[in-house]
């Protein structure tokens, strides 16, 4: 019954941390490639505005494809491979059988080691129509003329991992996700050209994850560092100083408080003795010689000869005499004389 | 068979010759030359002057080992090639695993009752942890990155451990020339340390006889590593592999029925990591990587580092002495031991104390603040970690 239990357990436990691993993939940044009309040297639409960018991160062909950037959030490693990607809305219909909505997915295949991420590391993949160009390419592309929704499913095909709508872009742009220190959250921003970031932290507007910069721009001379960095120091340390003194007085006072009732136990323990001894020679009527034995034995201990006082603890001082002395005890060899 | 013959003969000259572009004098620099020179400079400095032998020793070996000269053909030797055996040693450093083995052994090694028996010496260790953020402010006004400025101010720590594990995490790059320079001032410091110390000490001061420590419980010393690691790392939860592992070995020690555990600790597994520790850090101190100007300014504010660390544990004494009453107060030459190059650093203090009175012993008041400073600059570290990284 035991195993089943544990079975169960074991079961329920690693079932658990699979879906743990892979709720850590979040969908990053998405960049959706400017139309081919932009692209031309001599653009001159509208919503092309002459800022095509000069150059795209490119896949393993040196073609520039829209790309979805995923990263594992944790500080662990985790695999994304069997996950799926997708850019069709209608898996978002409950009704549907996972069978179903697989097949309006596009699969992450096993077997290129590049999809086990580490902690914070990124993957990116090209939303080019054209999966049997490697691992990273997807079976659908993004219109760069209207929202396009992506989604990132677990490897069931159920669980809903991630997903984000990513509205119409200007050329060039991408849509990040940047933290929010004031609101200690990650919200959605269009980054410019220049803070479009394909493998890398994201930064849109002074915002982003990057203590190393926050500090140099808040605290270029570094005093504040200096200060709160001395006050934490010190801060444990007072602590520990705290607590130790504390303790330590605390010790020492219960050390006295020890010694000082072993020593009235004595003097009540004499009292006591002396009161007996005058009750019984005047009323128990005991014998002259036992009394005097037990009163000069009481008034030898009192007087410390047996005793010390070590912490309120009484010990019985160890006396060398003839009946313990192992020269008196072990038995002599008597000595041999050899007549010649 | 006289035209085979000429023909083994040119193949035998070319392999040769071929050997000859593997040899290291084929492939020496004169930057190779220099740092062969410091390495045998280091073991000169241990074996000669009696600095810090247990580490200069392995450094300086190492050294000479990562400037030996040869080409590179896939021969997995370097410690920075995949597969190398040096490569698999260095991962200790890289990753950061033996700073807290050594910390262990720190732990399994020190005894806290002189810090127990007197706290108040452990904000002396507090205050010289200044030396760290001192030498970070002098590191961002020369120009570098405040990673790069956390991970060199460090040696003020006087943690050499602390420095390679800090160091590891925030500015790689700049990890053997940080590792070199803590070591060697840590090795130095007899020659810093009692210069800062009579500059900032008057005769009177140098007199003050400390009254005796009270004897430590076994319950005190047995709560001291468990309290230590529970207030620590919970202020300062970066502070975990350092701080963990120093409690944890002095816990072995002091609940008594770890013996066993505590030696090996102390002793066997710290000899293992200090020699691994010494050797793959002196090896990653590659010329190419090493002789830098950066190098150059990593040991100027390490040397700053030092001094500010040990005046303000003096000049801190000395406050606290305006405010305990007569009969109470302080040596301010135990004022240096707040670095936590242990037990050097107490060592001076008593060899100063005896210079001054010659029956004034104050190696065991000094101790107190020196292993505060280990926690001390455990702590900072951990708080700069948290920040930067």
């Amino acid at each position: 019954m035991k195993k089943y239990i544990l079975s169960i357990f074991a079961l329920i436990t690693s079932a658990t941390l699979m879906a743990q691993g892979a709720h850590d993939f979040k969908i990053n940044e998405v960049y959706v490639t400017a139309p081919a009309c932009c692209m031309q040297a001599d653009a001159d639409h509208a919503h092309c505005d002459g800022k095509a960018p000069l150059a795209e991160y490119r896949d393993e062909y040196g073609e520039a494809h829209s790309w979805i950037e995923i990263l594992n959030t944790s500080y662990t490693t985790h695999d994304i491979r069997n996950c799926y990607l997708t850019t069709d809305r209608a898996v978002l219909n409950e009704e549907l059988s996972a069978p179903e909505r697989i097949a309006m997915m596009s699969l992450i295949p096993k077997g290129d080691s590049r999809t086990n991420l580490g902690g914070k590391q990124r993957i990116t993949f090209f939303a080019d129509g054209n999966v049997n160009r490697g691992t990273l390419h997807m079976n659908f592309q993004l219109d760069p003329t209207k929202e396009n929704f992506i989604a990132l499913y677990d490897g069931n095909g159920v669980t809903l991992l991630d997903s984000v709508t990513v509205p119409v872009l200007e050329p060039g742009h991408s849509y990040a996700r940047v933290y929010n220190k004031e609101a200690d959250a990650y919200e959605w921003h269009d980054a410019a050209p220049n803070e479009v970031t394909a493998n890398a932290p994201n930064a849109v507007g002074g915002k982003g994850n990057d203590k190393i910069a926050e500090w140099k721009e808040q605290d270029p001379h570094g005093f504040a560092m200096a200060i709160i960095s001395m006050a934490i120091v010190f801060g444990c340390l007072v602590l520990l100083f705290v607590f130790f003194f504390a303790f330590g007085w605390a010790l020492n006072r219960i050390a006295k408080l020890n010694r000082v009732k072993a020593i009235r136990a004595f003097h009540e323990s004499a009292e006591k003795i002396v009161i007996m001894a005058k009750d019984g020679a005047e009323t128990k009527g005991i014998e002259m010689e036992n009394y005097v034995a037990v009163i000069g034995m009481a008034l030898h201990e009192y007087m410390g000869n047996m005793h010390d006082v070590e912490s309120g603890v009484l010990t019985i001082e160890h006396h060398n005499s003839s009946w313990e002395s192992k020269d008196h005890m072990l038995r002599h060899t008597p000595d041999v004389h050899h007549n010649n | 068979m006289f035209l085979e013959s000429i023909s083994t003969l040119n193949f035998i000259g070319q392999k040769f010759a071929d050997f000859l572009t593997y040899t290291g004098f084929a492939n020496v620099e004169w930057a190779n030359i220099i740092m062969i020179l410091v390495g045998a400079f280091f073991i000169w400095l241990a074996i000669k002057k009696d600095f810090e032998p247990l580490l200069l020793i392995p450094i300086g070996l190492g050294i000479i080992l990562g400037n030996i000269p040869f080409k590179a053909a896939g021969l997995e030797i370097g410690l920075y090639e995949d597969n190398s055996v040096l490569n698999f040693f260095y991962q200790g450093v890289r990753q950061g695993w033996y700073p807290p083995l050594i910390f262990l052994g720190i732990g399994a090694m020190t005894d806290f009752s002189a810090l127990i028996a007197n706290p108040k010496l452990m904000l002396i260790g507090a205050s010289a942890q200044f030396g760290i953020f001192g030498a970070y402010i002098i590191a961002l006004a020369m120009g570098f990155e405040p990673n790069q400025a956390a991970g060199i101010a460090i040696i003020g720590g006087a943690d050499g451990p602390t420095a390679i594990f800090l160091s590891s995490k925030l500015s790689p790059n700049l990890m053997g020339a940080i590792a070199v320079c803590a070591y060697s001032y840590m090795a130095l410091v007899p020659v810093i340390q009692p210069f800062v110390m009579r500059a900032l000490t008057t005769k009177k001061e140098k007199l003050i006889r400390m009254e005796k420590s009270r004897e430590v419980s076994q319950t005190e010393r047995i709560l001291f590593p468990i309290v230590g690691l529970l207030i620590t790392t919970f202020i300062v939860p970066s502070g975990l592999p350092l701080l963990g592992m120093l409690f944890f070995g002095n816990l072995l020690k002091e609940s008594t029925k770890t013996t066993r555990l505590a030696k090996t600790a102390g002793a066997a597994l710290n000899d293992i990591v200090v020699m691994l520790l010494g050797l793959t850090v002196g090896c990653s101190t590659q010329a190419s990587e090493f002789l830098t100007l950066d190098t150059i300014l990593i040991f100027v504010l390490g040397a700053c580092a030092f001094v500010i660390a040990s005046a303000s544990g003096v000049i801190f004494v000395k406050v606290m002495n305006l405010f305990l009453p007569a009969g109470k107060k302080i040596n301010p030459l135990i004022g240096n031991a707040g670095v936590s190059a242990v037990p050097m650093a107490a060592r001076i203090s008593n060899q100063e104390g005896l210079k001054a009175d010659p029956h004034n012993y104050l190696l065991m008041h000094a101790m107190g603040p020196n292993v505060a400073g280990v926690i001390g600059s455990a702590v900072a570290a951990g708080v700069l970690l948290g920040f930067l990284s």
